[in-house]
């Protein structure tokens, strides 16, 4: 044991002291938040400028009253719309040519096409450079929208006054139902219980290659006989699984850290920045997620880490690795691909049956917790399940890697892996 | 006593038998050579020695004991396929070394400093291994090979990469270690260290013994029937005489083994004149004769590593 510990101390010490741990932790919080943060902030600034957009209105009865309903304001108080009418001088070829010109020459950010039957089901046509800006697409469209089917509206001999009132949208509360009642939810917690889905499905990979590499370095730099002059082969193999889960831990405990800091303190900033923010409720994640989550990564990192390490004795180089480890990224991937669908349908019997899978499970059992909490014997049978394979994968690595680590050449092929695993 | 006992073990993968019914008594206090050409064997059977392969027949004693856990600390191994973790710093590298034989952190670092001074690598030690030479590479190797004071020391080719200058050096500190009785096996092709010493050898060839025993008693039993000659000019006449058995010519130096019952002394009568003698001198065949007349020739033993 005390030969163990020496092993992870040094993986330990060997990794957490490199830069691309130390800028990874660092970093990895911060690219996180600028996910957030950075498309809001860019929604505030590319607000910050007036919009010319010109208006072709064939039908003549739409122009006033979508000026009308454009009137979004900036923050300077002027409108964010500037309408243009643009009358047909010649044919509409012509203007419609003369306006894709003036919108190239920037003249224009867009301009808007309206059908003479607009109300009977003609198509609309808003034409830009960038077609990608959905907020102002939605404005548009929602605008002419509600000006046609008010006019249609009109059309049936209903009061005008009494339009608005029938216009008036829905309003959809999301809740979401757990034992202890029912809660508000505008969708946060199910957000931040999917990224940790998704952190779990990373942090699996990368410690998975960082295993990888070490055993192959092992390997190709030739050290590991002298090293196991002094130990087992499983006892080095064990102490760098162990020492490598450590620095995981260690990256997120320090991510933790940051989590709660930002929880407790970004609230106050954010609502400083955007008051309206303040009523929206900070998520909260319940705790059995969390702890279902530690249990999910622990038996991941262990069930993914010892194929790494039995693939990385197997081969020379990280060239010959990528190749066998192709396979096991792929058991990582296809729950990835599964995810929209057990989402969707979190207790069917297909999603049932996956999440069961010992390789899906870390990830799908885990994603099916946080969506439906699913009865606790399903949950039950896949932590078995997957501790079961987690051994028995221990068990086939641990063979494989003491014949491996110590053969250099010809990239074994998989009868002779199996004549290894016979090797008293 | 014995400071390792082989009886009888075989190991194959395969068809192919890498070591056949091998047996070996290794008396304590010695140096013991183990040659051969390569895939003669050797490092297989040291392999089988650290319990590193398990061999399919036969037993192994080291130490008096079956070869565990608690035994790695008693033996020292450098092995032939020998490396360090490149990014590691050579002082916390050996530290690591030396934990894993047991040695407390506070006598170890004592014990290093000692052997880095010894080495003459002191200003070495905060280095990363990657930034050594080779050589100084294998010295680190050596230093972590015996930093733990082993009673009985195992070195796979000790000598190969090393200049003359080092190999002098772990000549002396193995013959140091030697009269501190501790025991040393060493594998290599190279004769001349054999030479100079070893007290037994064993003559592996094709995963078989085919020589064992007492280095000076190995070279009675060949008797004092090659002659060497140290010579210049053309001495490609002495391949015609009838008292010639085999000749191994340098261009200077020639090894002459010699049919039995025949005079040496003829045949320096017969090469008085034609050639300059710097040297004639008659002796037991040198290793290197020995050893390719009984493993065949030379070829085998030229190309160093896989």
């Amino acid at each position: 044991m005390r030969k163990i510990i020496s092993v992870i101390k040094r993986e330990y010490i060997q990794i957490v002291r490199t830069k691309g741990f130390i800028i990874g932790t660092i970093l990895g919080p911060i690219l996180m938040a600028a996910l957030i943060v950075v498309p809001i902030l860019v929604q505030f600034i590319s607000v910050d400028k007036q919009e010319k957009i010109g208006v072709v209105d064939l039908s003549r009865e739409v122009f006033m009253e979508l000026d009308k309903k454009l009137d979004q304001k900036l923050k300077d108080g002027n409108r964010r719309y500037f309408l243009q009418k643009f009358e047909i001088k010649e044919n509409v070829d012509q203007l419609l040519g003369e306006l894709n010109k003036k919108v190239l020459a920037k003249e224009l950010t867009a301009y808007i096409f309206i059908p003479e039957n607009i109300a009977e089901g003609g198509i609309a046509e808003y034409i830009s450079e960038h077609v990608s800006d959905f907020d102002k697409q939605g404005n548009i469209g929602q605008a002419l929208s509600s000006i046609i089917i008010e006019k249609r509206l009109r059309g049936e001999g209903l009061n005008p006054e009494k339009i608005g009132q029938y216009m008036r949208p829905v309003r959809l509360d999301t809740k979401k139902v757990t034992t202890r009642g029912v809660e508000r939810d505008a969708g946060g917690t199910f957000m931040i219980s999917f990224s940790l889905v998704l952190i779990l499905y990373m942090t699996v990979i990368f410690y998975g290659q960082i295993i990888l590499r070490g055993v192959i370095e092992e390997k190709s730099s030739r050290v590991v006989e002298i090293v196991l002059s002094s130990l087992r082969p499983f006892q080095l193999m064990a102490g760098k699984i162990l020492g490598i889960a450590a620095v995981g831990f260690t990256q997120y405990a320090i991510w933790a850290l940051f989590g709660i800091a930002a929880t407790r303190y970004s609230g106050n900033i954010v609502s400083r920045i955007f008051p309206a923010a303040a009523n929206f409720p900070m998520p909260s994640i319940p705790t059995y997620i969390f702890i279902y989550f530690i249990i999910f990564f622990i038996l991941g990192y262990f069930l993914y880490g010892t194929m790494y390490a039995g693939i990385g004795s197997m081969v020379n180089n990280e060239k010959e690795a990528q190749q066998l480890v192709m396979p096991v990224t792929m058991f990582l991937v296809i729950p990835i691909m599964l995810m929209m669908f057990v989402i969707r349908s979190p207790d069917s019997s297909v999603s049932v049956v996956l999440s069961l899978i010992p390789f899906f499970a870390p990830i799908l059992m885990l994603l099916r917790i946080s969506v439906l909490l699913p009865p606790f014997p399903q949950i039950a049978a896949s932590i078995v399940l997957l501790i079961l394979t987690t051994v028995l994968m221990i068990w086939i690595s641990a063979k494989i890697y003491r014949v491996g680590i110590l053969m250099y050449g010809k990239r074994p092929g998989f009868a002779e892996i199996v004549k290894w695993m016979r090797y008293g | 006593m014995d400071a390792l006992q082989i009886n009888n073990i075989s190991k194959r993968f395969g068809d192919f038998y890498a070591v056949k019914r091998l047996s070996l008594n290794i008396p304590e206090g010695t140096i013991y050579s183990l040659l051969g050409p390569n895939g003669a064997g050797k490092t297989t059977t040291i392999r089988m020695v650290m319990n590193i392969i398990i061999p399919d027949e036969g037993s192994i004693l080291v130490l008096n004991e079956k070869m565990d856990d608690r035994l790695q600390s008693r033996v020292g191994y450098l092995p032939e396929d020998r490396g360090l973790y490149p990014k590691m710093r050579v002082g916390e590298l050996l530290l690591f070394l030396a934990e894993l034989k047991g040695i407390q952190r506070f006598e170890a670092r004592k014990r290093i400093d000692g052997w880095l001074k010894k080495f003459d690598l002191t200003g070495w030690k905060q280095k990363k291994v990657e930034e050594l030479s080779r050589g100084m590479q294998q010295k680190i190797q050596f230093i972590a090979t015996v930093v733990h004071q082993p009673d009985l020391i195992i070195l796979d080719e000790p000598f190969s990469g090393l200049d003359p200058v080092n190999t002098k050096l772990l000549k002396d500190i193995m013959l140091e270690m030697k009269s501190q009785g501790r025991t040393i096996i060493f594998s290599t092709h190279r004769m001349e260290q054999v030479e100079m010493i070893s007290d037994n050898i064993c003559l592996i060839n094709k995963a078989e013994m085919v020589l064992e025993g007492n280095l000076t008693q190995i070279k009675k039993q060949y008797g004092k029937n090659t002659v060497v000659l140290d010579y210049e000019g053309d001495a490609s006449f002495i391949r015609s005489f009838p008292e010639v058995e085999k000749i191994d010519d340098y261009g200077k130096f020639m090894e002459i083994k010699l049919k039995e019952r025949s005079d040496p002394q003829d045949l320096l009568d017969k090469s008085v004149g034609k050639i300059r003698i710097n040297k004639f001198e008659v002796r037991e065949p040198t290793l290197n004769a020995i050893f390719i007349d009984k493993v065949g020739e030379p070829n085998a033993q030229d190309n160093i590593g896989h």
